[in-house]
């Protein structure tokens, strides 16, 4: 029989995350006066020892004994040897993923959950605040805040928590308070109820919502909490990739490949980032971030300092962008616009450690029921994305005989996201493809504005 | 597809990660305006810029454009930004 799982005993987890700030440089970001965001400004909405994390250099930071204690609930998370999906491929690539759906809430995003309702605890917070889409964070944070005793206020957009009951009742059942988004609870949230009773809200108002009762607050034992793109989200996650590296030692192995859903950046960055390290002194490793195709951020997208609007208000960020003032070709409209990747990312694509890759809807969907079939576990969507790109590098491998390995990240499991497999299957979606010429015609845009460092790593 | 067709279309959003239909998508933005998304998340279903070019006043559609062309703010000067206006509201109360 072969060997499919690799695990590590609880005193096996790595008991430090990786900062990758101390071997990257990093263009901060502008605040509305021109200069880097201070931690004086986010003193309202963080607690200091996270806002410390957020702008540490220290390469190794010790994981606090009570976050391990509670991390060690589902981890060391096992590191899988995808025989069936190489079996059903016919590939001579070793494919390997580490198994992040194990968590209470399913996906990797207690990592940064169990780590930031602890240090809230540690600064005498009491209560913290985020919002939620349908539930994937909020059920997370719900659980973390549990472990610690600190209540939870979430936010959900009104129309996921009227479609989708499950993640709600997960977050009561860890005690966290629920709410749809907008409620009567705040202000921002009362102006959106004033002007329509039935509207289904949206992400923008429950942000602010969560943000203004922690801001409000007058005993100051508030702050609130975000689950992805900031620094010390990235950092709490790296265990994911820690704990791979001493497995894939078990496994006999190294990576040749590294892919990871790019998303907000924590999933794929978790893994990668401690294997970034490698590379960054002398290994041999391709590390793909992987994104919806016809969003090429990254992909095809320079690295500029831009607004994120046409008025100009917002502050100038060094993102991969393509113009403030872009107007996309006819019918390719889907192309060039979300940028949403964390800073960090964006910055090791700049230095060419990463190198993003981008997927269409069929081939994602596709792929995630192939490694249902196959692996058995109904992957989240976002997971799909990763797992197409495992595919197509598996199947290429093939072509040229080649017994790559490679390593990616099941962020979580589908359970909850049932009905996101039906376009697939119903046949809603159709391929499209974009062109390098449209790309390099909307170039000429952002010409005049000023241009980040290009820097390179420490 | 006539309008009502697209109009019931449906698919997960990426952002919230539940299932919403096209209906949604055109009011869950700014000011109800739709969202800076819309035309990522329906480009592979039908061709969603000539039929918002069609149905939404000139200036809404090139405001949307020019909103989906840029970048979203960044995260944290975009908290920043939510918080100071809440820490005037505090203050002004």
């Amino acid at each position: 029989m072969e060997l499919k799982k690799y695990i590590l005993r609880e005193d096996e987890i790595p008991r430090q995350w990786y900062n990758i700030l101390a071997d990257v440089n990093l263009n901060p970001p502008l605040g509305p006066d021109g200069n880097p965001v201070s931690p004086d400004q986010l003193a309202p909405v963080f607690p200091m020892n996270l806002i410390e994390q957020e702008a540490s250099t220290e390469r190794w930071i010790d994981i606090p004994e009570e976050v391990l204690s509670v991390l060690n609930i589902w981890r060391p998370a096992p590191l899988v040897r995808a025989v069936a999906l190489e079996k059903a491929l016919d590939t001579p690539a070793r494919i390997y993923y580490k198994n992040e759906s194990l968590s209470p809430p399913g996906s990797h995003k207690p990592n940064t959950a169990v780590a930031q309702a602890y240090y809230n605890k540690a600064f005498g917070i009491k209560r913290v605040t985020t919002e939620t889409g349908a539930g994937q964070w909020g059920s997370a944070l719900a659980f973390a805040c549990a472990q610690f005793g600190v209540e939870c206020k979430i936010y959900m957009v009104r129309i996921s928590f009227d479609q989708k009951p499950y993640r709600k009742i997960m977050m009561a059942s860890w005690g966290g308070n629920c709410i749809p988004s907008p409620s009567n609870e705040t202000k921002a949230g009362r102006e959106a109820l004033e002007k329509d009773p039935d509207t289904p809200g949206s992400l923008g108002i429950a942000i602010s919502e969560a943000i203004e009762e922690a801001v409000a607050d007058e005993s100051g034992q508030t702050r609130y909490s975000l689950g992805s793109v900031l620094n010390h989200v990235l950092l709490h996650q790296t265990i994911i990739g820690l704990e791979a590296k001493k497995q894939m030692e078990l496994a006999g192995d190294y990576p040749d490949i590294i892919i990871g859903c790019a998303g907000g950046g924590s999933n794929f960055a978790g893994l990668s980032f401690p294997f970034v390290l490698d590379k960054i002194n002398g290994k041999q490793i391709e590390i793909y971030p992987v994104e919806p195709a016809g969003c090429p951020t990254l992909t095809k997208a320079p690295f500029v300092y831009d607004h994120g609007d046409t008025a100009r208000y917002t502050p100038l960020l060094p993102m991969h962008s393509l113009g403030h003032a872009f107007v996309p070709p006819p019918f390719h409209a889907g192309g060039l616009r979300y940028h949403g990747m964390a800073p960090l990312v964006s910055q090791l694509v700049d230095e060419g450690l990463l190198e993003p890759k981008s997927v269409k809807q069929n081939a994602v969907f596709k792929a995630g029921i192939l490694a249902a079939r196959t692996e058995g576990i109904l992957p989240a969507p976002e997971t799909n994305h990763a797992l197409a790109t495992v595919i197509d590098e598996a199947l290429k491998a093939k072509e040229e005989g080649k017994e790559k390995v490679i390593l990616f990240n099941w962020s979580g499991h589908g359970l909850l996201d049932l009905t996101a497999y039906d376009s697939y299957l119903s046949g809603q979606i159709k391929d499209i493809v974009l062109s390098m010429d449209e790309i390099a015609e909307c170039e000429k845009i952002y010409a005049d504005f000023p241009k980040p460092q290009h820097l390179k790593h420490k | 597809m006539d309008d009502n067709d697209i109009n019931n279309l449906e698919r997960r959003c990426p952002r919230l990660g539940s299932r919403i239909s096209f209906r949604y998508c055109l009011i869950s933005g700014e000011d109800d305006n739709p969202c800076w998304k819309i035309f990522d998340c329906w480009w592979e279903y039908f061709d969603v810029e000539s039929y918002l070019k069609a149905n939404l006043p000139a200036e809404v559609f090139e405001q949307l454009v020019e909103k989906a062309a840029a970048q979203p703010k960044n995260k944290l000067a975009s908290i920043v930004e939510i918080a100071e206006q809440a820490k005037k509201e505090k203050t002004n109360k």
